[in-house]
């Protein structure tokens, strides 16, 4: 079972610097936490390129080819329309449809995609467990490590992250 | 605890007025929704809920008598529920240029004043999306816009712009939504985590989903933000675009003209902006938000006023010249008749709200004054509605055939819809000043941070 060492930093610069350091000497996952993003917490951490853009593009590629297929398909084909003489086919007159649904399914694709990277809603997660983590939506920059529980790494880990400056650690179970 | 920044000279309001922890930031933009309804906010929800009663009441008339419970009749067939419509989804244009298209130029100015003006949106859409529905006269049938495979084997004609206008509201509608939940989920999460009650604890900590603001939650979250941001773009100069198509498309004298998509979106901004300016300037004071909110905000705001103002006086203008340019009796006609018409007073009035009231904002004291700047708002909201009337009836009252003219009036039922959107339009934004904080603490924090780390070059906005 895993256990998470959580400490906080005083300041954002304190907690990229002590990010940074972990990182090059840790294979174990480490996460920072902040009330607000911070430029190179990604890049502390090396995060890899986010899909949600990826999952954008085809969102709205087949959101509008969607759109576009229904219009030719109810008005050119299925159902024909003789309006003043103009072709059923009247490509320049599906463009706002077109457009419309293309941005709207790579709005959803990005929007539930993020959740689904994320793997949000979770409702639970150990660092709730910690009353002191309710900071860090609000003015606390914390830092997580997760270790194997009875290793001998977790005293380690504890003193490395107060060599490192930070002001309290903690250490909580998984709940399984 | 003012950090060493330097004063730009050039500016003598700061977007924030002094510099906080924080701790004190979270408590200061948070306050609003932990220290309850003051007497202020019960007395005005009381009157938005009596709004809302008489919305319900007039819709069911509406619907119980048909369109004849309203002022319409041929050649009249639209009148206020499109001019209520189109002034409506005009008024979210200002939300989502000050939330999307701001963001994306980089401008730090909206990050104050972007959670509250993309509500606004919203809510205003939501009043625009009831009237072409109840105008229907059937509106049961109203999913019958949807092409759904049916045993009546019809399809709806994509080829006319009305199908446009309900693809174009309902997208606007759901993505303005995600963009603005998506900003949301940070700041629901602070709530969750700085709340006393278990209710509000739950109840908050299922909304934010159980957001940890980790680095790779921000990481995935900042791009989402911003690819949102840019597809709201070109979105919102779509829905206005398509707005005026409904009128552009026509053959009638006074609408059938290329000027009226751009002139559209722009009167959209115009109106949107007044509209935050007529909310923002109560609501900063009564929320004890005036040093986020600064007077930096409603200058800056004044200044999009005014420029929108000019472009709008430059489309009526290139209006009345281009139907004499024409020489095309019937355009001439539509233009003379908007000016010296049976509804000439609208126009003229009009013309003093829009055109002339916002050349006060040339001047820098009036810019930074705020009851100036709300009367002014007021008049501009009118004048935008009026605008509305114009295009909408006075072009249809007077078309091509003298004998099939007829003049409009309003019955008290539309005059009760239009009163009572805006009440329901007031509902919605008491509860969510109440619920929801009206500035965004995680983007205050992430400016802050930016400025107090000196990077002065991105204040200069």
């Amino acid at each position: 079972m895993a256990l998470w060492v959580l400490g906080e930093f005083s300041t954002s610069g304190a907690l990229l610097k002590a990010a940074r350091d972990l990182r090059s000497r840790h294979s174990e996952p480490i996460e920072t936490y902040s009330p607000f993003p911070l430029d190179g917490a990604s890049e502390a951490l090396r995060l890899k390129r986010s899909k949600v853009p990826l999952l954008g593009l085809v969102g709205g590629l087949g959101g509008a080819a969607f759109g576009y297929l229904v219009q030719f398909l109810t008005n050119a084909v299925d159902w024909p329309i003789n309006v003043g003489g103009r072709p059923p086919h009247s490509a320049p007159a599906f463009v706002p449809i077109t457009f419309e649904s293309g941005v709207l399914l790579s709005s959803f694709s990005i929007f539930f995609g993020l959740w689904a990277i994320l793997k949000l809603p979770q409702p639970y997660h150990p660092a709730f467990d910690l009353e002191a983590f309710r900071s860090a939506s609000s003015h606390g920059f914390w830092l997580s490590i997760e270790v194997q529980e009875g290793g001998p790494q977790l005293d380690a880990v504890s003193t490395e992250l107060k060599n490192l400056g930070a002001v309290q650690v903690a250490a909580v179970p998984e709940r399984s | 605890m003012e950090a060493s920044e330097v004063k730009d000279p050039l500016q003598s309001h700061p977007l924030i007025e002094g510099r906080y922890d924080n701790a004190s930031l979270t408590q200061m933009l948070f306050n609003p929704v932990w220290r309850g309804a003051g007497r202020g906010w019960w007395l005005l929800f009381l009157i938005s809920l009596g709004g809302t009663g008489l919305l319900i009441a007039a819709i069911s008339i509406t619907l119980a008598r048909g369109i004849g419970a309203w002022g319409n009749n041929i050649p009249a067939a639209w009148a206020f529920g499109i001019v209520n419509f189109v002034w409506w989804i005009g008024i979210g244009h200002a939300g989502t240029l000050i939330s999307a298209i701001l963001l994306l130029f980089q401008q730090k100015w909206r990050t104050s004043i972007n959670r509250f003006a993309e509500a606004m949106t919203l809510f205003a859409v939501m009043q625009a999306g009831m009237f072409p529905v109840l105008h229907l006269g059937r509106p049961w049938f109203a999913y019958w816009l949807v092409p759904y495979p049916n045993r009546m084997r019809i399809w709806p004609q994509f080829k006319s712009a009305l199908p446009w206008d309900v693809v174009a509201v309902s997208t606007y509608f759901t993505v303005s939504f995600l963009f603005w939940y998506t900003g949301l989920v940070p700041d629901l999460a602070a709530l969750r985590d700085s709340s006393k009650g278990k209710v509000q604890r739950i109840v908050y900590g299922i909304f934010s989903l159980g957001w940890r603001g980790s680095a790779s939650q921000w990481h995935n979250w900042r791009i989402a933000y911003l690819l949102l941001a840019g597809l709201a773009t070109p979105l919102v100069l779509s829905v206005h675009t398509i707005v005026s198509f409904d009128f552009a498309i026509s053959q009638l004298p006074g609408w059938h003209t290329t000027l009226f998509p751009p002139y559209f979106v722009a009167g959209a901004v115009f109106s949107g902006f007044a509209m935050v300016q007529t909310l923002i300037i109560p609501a900063r004071r009564a929320l004890g938000l005036t040093r986020v909110i600064t007077l930096r905000h409603i200058d800056n705001m004044n200044k999009v006023l005014l420029a929108t103002s000019m472009m709008v006086g430059y489309g009526y203008l290139m209006e009345a010249f281009t139907s004499w340019y024409s020489a095309n009796d019937y355009e001439r006609f539509a233009s003379l008749n908007r000016m010296t018409g049976h509804y000439a007073f609208v126009y003229w009035l009009l013309i003093f709200c829009n055109v002339l009231v916002p050349q006060i904002f040339w001047s820098k004291r009036m810019r930074t004054n705020t009851l100036v700047t709300w009367v002014a708002a007021v008049l501009v909201n009118v004048g935008m509605w009026s605008e509305r009337f114009v295009i909408v009836v006075v072009s249809l009252t007077r078309d091509f055939l003298p004998s099939s003219w007829a003049n409009y009036a309003p019955t008290w039922v539309d005059w009760t819809l239009l009163s009572g959107t805006i009440g329901f339009f007031g509902l919605l934004f008491l509860l969510f000043l109440r619920f929801i904080p009206a500035v965004s603490a995680s983007e205050v924090k992430e400016l802050q941070h930016e400025l107090s780390e000196g990077n002065h070059v991105a204040e200069a906005a």
